[in-house]
């Protein structure tokens, strides 16, 4: 239950599909700026300044302010909620065979 | 394995690497219940006999207690075994849906050592979305996954 709440926050965030866009382009790049998100979006940069916020709100998204500019860039933890099986399980077969490895030079110096 | 691929909804994990042992002695590691228990996880009720039923327990989630539901499909010594692989609910997203799989252990002599190829297929994934494409595999279907919950509760 306890993880209700972040997963319909990321749900939410992501349910707009232009802030689903927008999501999309900052995880494309290393870091990006408001005025580059902007530019081609085909919406305003207060639009986009309000996605940016509620992705932010939703720990998907991070920003670093370096003097004038303010660089966002996507945070893949914000994701964790809703990693499916078949991550899960991407992950857990490869650490199985790390296990497997140690076992057999054990057993099979 | 094409099988899967003519099944355009469902994906295949596959992990292949090779091992400096023979193919006998990592067939011990796979089909032994205590053996699994030491790399993989402890099995419940297992015999590597065609048909067999056994269980692993898992974390739960939701209305589902975590049990993965086994049974073994073939036994093919030193070469080849593979078992069904379900549990999860329909009420979980995520960790703990409904998972119907097979998991297919596969062993082949190379030079030095043997070669084990792990395949886990049947997961069904959201159709395809453009828009995603270009994200790294795994950002790119858990997207997907929420764009398909979200289209379908609009």
């Amino acid at each position: 239950m306890t993880e209700a709440a972040p997963i319909n926050a990321v749900m939410r965030a992501l349910a707009d599909p232009t802030r689903r866009a927008v999501f999309e382009q900052i995880a494309n790049t290393d870091e990006i700026t408001v005025v580059e998100l902007t530019r081609g979006s085909g919406v305003t940069q207060g639009a986009i300044s309000q996605h940016l916020k509620a992705l932010k709100q939703a720990g998907l998204v991070v920003e670093r302010p370096e003097g004038r500019k303010v660089y966002y860039r996507a945070q893949p933890q914000g994701l964790e909620p809703l990693v499916d099986w078949m991550s899960h399980y991407g992950v857990f077969w490869r650490e199985r065979f790390a296990n497997l490895r140690t076992l057999l030079k054990e057993m099979d110096p | 394995m094409n099988d899967a691929a003519l099944k355009p909804d469902t994906q295949d994990i596959v992990v292949d690497e090779v091992f400096p042992h023979t193919p006998e002695t990592i067939w011990k590691t796979l089909t032994t219940a205590n053996l699994m228990g030491r790399w993989l996880m402890m099995p419940a009720g297992f015999e590597p006999v065609e048909g067999k039923h056994f269980t692993y327990q898992t974390r739960p989630a939701g209305a589902w207690d975590g049990t993965i539901h086994c049974q073994v499909l073939e036994v093919k010594p030193n070469e080849r075994f593979s078992y069904a692989w379900k549990g999860g609910d329909e009420g979980n997203v995520g960790y703990g849906s409904r998972l119907d799989t097979v998991v297919t252990f596969i062993l082949s002599k190379v030079e030095n050592g043997t070669r084990l190829r792990l395949i886990h297929s049947g997961f069904v994934l959201p159709n395809n979305d453009a828009a995603f494409k270009g994200m790294s595999e795994g950002w790119k279907k858990v997207v997907q996954n929420i764009g398909a919950i979200v289209d379908g509760k609009d």
